[in-house]
């Protein structure tokens, strides 16, 4: 016991401090999106000076608060807005904390503001409860066009050929891979071009389950499996999210052959190697291939600068290409007072100018067409994948009313399979039971 | 007792001539001005806000559309009760979520069964440890109260390291559990947390009550030869009692509404294992695409029933023939 004791002390105290200097684990990706440390924008005093119109439209413009430095360039670029707009007052309020939760209440009081950000997974709630401004009209008034914005995006936001959005940015997911461990295992690096069958077979070259290396990360995670069953032909949902399709026999297949990575041991969850997040394990290079999407390349920048690693677009399975599209949108609320400046505040949001400096500040990717050939995708191979991914036949993270509950379900269904070794097809049965409960419920 | 009876709140717009009566009417109108500030924020942010949840605990209710009034449908989904509603032939399916009574409800119980009696019994051995006189009595006593004074928050972030598969639990007993990962352990995990972290509040109640038993009582029995062990039986514990009863209700409201540590350490997973009542309220008002805010506040009301039947039963038990329970 005393020995005992004498260890333990001394390990608690070196555990903490070794606990310290570790990044903390991060359970929902999707958050991490923006938080990118690039090269400070320099703070620029302007001081404009502008006739004072008789009357100015006030617009309030809310979204999260991903990073000080991209607030600040957010910013910086409604400043210059203003300088070329007097007439109109854009007052940006950010939120922090729980972004849907403060939006949700703020809508429930009327006092939402005029222009905020849209999550693509939480549209279609606002879509049906008629929260947000049809902005056809609008656009073509402020001569936007939808033709100018990356087709599979704008659709995203758009429903009965009317669009409530504008998109933002967007991101879709790579298979990132480590070039050492390749090298080390001494086989081919990925290609566009690979399949299901390259996947495996590289994986079962990659792994070292002594040394707690594996091929591939395999998450229950339902921001990365979809991508299986779209590249087995399947689908998630029905088109009009009316049912579900995870008990189908494409989605049950395609989890069959996700699943079988870990089975195999050739595969494994961020959890098996005491992580949160597979963009962690990656990073300690545990994981020689991950599916991440934009927000893993400043991550890996800033955690783990010595990594030497690539990006492909997803590997094509026995239909296709599939991948998930996770885009956010400007839009306007039903009860804005100035929805025209509202439009404008918008279309200088997302033109060509204003992407721009957004995309070489490293931040996120553009949504219009005319940026795929700019110089920064050019000079940025693994940003570039990233984006390519929106042109290929990628399916918007969207599964209607019910979408938290789908995932939820798809994670469960997951976690059944890997923690207490449920048949795959009995799995996904009971979650899309759960899943067909869950939409009566919200009917 | 009986000078208490003066004592009584003067009739606030009861008219009087005696000076001393118009005295303490404007003694009791001072202190009506003192409470002014703490009484608008207790209407308005508790006795309003449980009156608006209890009607909306009658609506359906997603936050984007007005409230919308369906009766009793929402405890019905909640408790999945057919009978609860009247339903015709030509009714719908029935719809429900089972997740109140097959996980978050038993989850709860089990929790309240299993961290009250051990924080309870735990805390008493420390105090009557920390009523001895022992070498650095205080600086135990300060260690042991520590965790309840740091952020739940914080605690539970380092209890996540601390149960990691590679942490430090698992490499000082040889273990390869994976603790907040699997739905075998995950719960306990958290109950274990929670016992660290309350034991040391509940200690010092205790040893605050501990030293409120008279010495003469001790003296009395020392003289009638009681050993150790009887004096403890038939002295401390009975004494105690009303600090039982204080530190068991508080631990049984406590424990019926855990919700931090779960909402840090595993969001209710895996596989709903570590589902409680208060974190599917949250879950329904918040976390859902769709929110359920009507049927959140209707699983509210329910909580609130259950903790105070719990209360009223625990209360009977201790209390026991009502001998000491008057104190």
């Amino acid at each position: 016991m005393k020995t005992l004791l004498k260890w333990f002390v001394p390990l608690m105290v070196l555990s903490l401090l070794l606990a310290a200097c570790q990044p903390a684990a991060t359970p929902t990706p999707e958050k991490v999106i923006e938080t990118v440390t690039v090269e400070k924008e320099k703070e620029v005093v302007k001081t404009v000076e502008v006739e004072k119109p008789a009357e100015r439209a006030v617009v309030r413009l809310s979204g999260w608060a991903a990073s000080p430095e991209e607030t600040a360039l957010l910013q910086s670029i409604l400043l210059d807005f203003t300088v070329e707009n007097p007439d109109i007052v854009v007052k940006y309020e950010p939120i922090t904390g729980d972004y849907w939760q403060q939006l949700k209440t703020s809508i429930a009081s009327g006092v939402e503001p005029d222009v905020f950000y849209m999550d693509i997974f939480q549209f279609p709630a606002f879509v049906r409860d008629e929260v947000l401004l049809p902005i056809d009209d609008l656009m073509a008034k402020e001569g936007v066009k939808r033709e100018d914005f990356i087709p599979s995006l704008i659709d995203a936001f758009s429903e009965g050929g009317v669009t409530y959005g504008i998109p933002k940015d967007f991101n879709t997911l790579g298979l990132f891979y480590n070039k050492d461990l390749f090298a080390q295992a001494g086989i081919a690096e990925p290609t566009d071009d690979w399949t299901w069958d390259d996947l495996k077979a590289a994986a079962e070259a990659l792994s070292n389950p002594a040394n707690n290396i594996y091929g591939l990360g395999v998450p229950a995670d339902p921001g990365r499996f979809p991508i299986f069953v779209f590249q087995n032909g399947g689908a998630i949902m029905t088109e009009d999210y009316s049912d579900t399709l995870l008990d189908s026999p494409a989605a049950i297949e395609a989890a069959t052959f996700y699943t079988d990575f870990r089975k195999n041991q050739i595969g494994a969850i961020p959890a098996d190697v005491g992580e949160g997040w597979q963009g962690t394990v990656f990073g300690k290079g545990q994981f020689a291939m991950v599916y991440e999407g934009g927000w893993l390349i400043p991550y890996l920048k800033q955690q783990f600068p010595n990594i030497n690693y690539g990006v492909v677009t997803p590997p094509a399975g026995p239909k296709g290409e599939g991948n998930l599209i996770f885009t956010v949108a400007y839009v306007i609320s039903r009860n804005s007072k100035n929805p025209e400046a509202a439009m404008r505040v918008i279309n200088y949001l997302t033109s060509e100018k204003a992407q721009t400096k957004v995309l070489e500040s490293g931040f996120a990717l553009p949504t219009r067409l005319s940026l795929q050939n700019s110089e920064y995708l050019k000079t940025n191979p693994a940003s570039n994948a990233i984006f390519r991914g929106a042109l290929q036949g990628a399916r918007p993270f969207v599964w209607g009313l019910v979408g938290s509950d789908v995932n939820e379900q798809m994670g469960k269904a997951l976690e059944r399979i890997y923690l207490e070794n449920q048949a795959v097809d009995a799995s996904l049965k009971q979650a899309a039971q759960v899943i067909r409960q869950k939409i009566a419920e919200v009917k | 007792m009986a000078q208490t009876v003066s004592t009584r709140p003067a009739g606030l717009f009861r008219r009087g001539n005696n000076p001393e009566k118009r005295k303490k009417r404007s003694e009791a109108l001072t202190a009506y001005v003192f409470l002014l500030p703490y009484l608008f924020i207790f209407l308005t942010f508790t006795v309003f806000s449980i009156g608006y949840a209890f009607y909306l605990s009658f609506t359906r209710y997603n936050l984007l559309r007005p409230p919308e009034w369906w009766g009793l449908e929402g405890y019905r989904r909640v408790l999945c009760l057919e009978s609860l509603l009247p339903r015709g032939e030509d009714a719908p399916p029935l719809v429900c979520d089972d997740l109140f009574i097959k996980k978050a409800l038993p989850n709860t119980v089990k929790y309240t069964l299993i961290v009250v009696p051990t924080q309870t019994v735990l805390s008493l051995i420390l105090a009557f440890a920390m009523d001895q006189k022992l070498r650095f009595r205080r600086l135990f006593r300060t260690i042991y109260y520590l965790p309840s004074v740091t952020s739940s928050v914080v605690i539970s972030l380092i209890f996540v390291w601390l149960f990691s598969p590679l942490g430090i639990v698992n490499q000082i007993f040889h273990l390869n559990i994976n603790w907040l990962n699997d739905p075998r352990y995950a719960f306990y995990t958290i109950m274990i947390l929670n016992v660290f972290t309350t034991s040391g509040t509940l200690m010092l109640i205790f040893l605050a009550g501990l030293q409120d038993i008279p010495t003469a009582i001790y003296e009395a029995a020392s003289i009638d030869g009681a050993n150790k062990f009887q004096t403890l039986r038939y002295i401390t514990i009975p004494m105690l009692r009303p600090v039982v009863f204080f530190v068991v209700t508080v631990g049984l409201i406590g424990c019926f509404q855990v919700f931090d540590q779960i909402y840090v350490m595993t969001s209710g997973g895996p596989l709903d294992s570590t589902t409680t009542v208060a974190y599917l309220i949250y879950k329904w008002a918040f976390r859902d695409t769709t929110v359920k805010m009507g049927q959140a506040a209707a699983l509210s009301f329910i909580l609130a029933l259950i903790i105070l039947v719990f209360t009223l039963i625990q209360r009977r038990i201790i209390e026991g023939s009502g001998s000491v329970g008057s104190a």
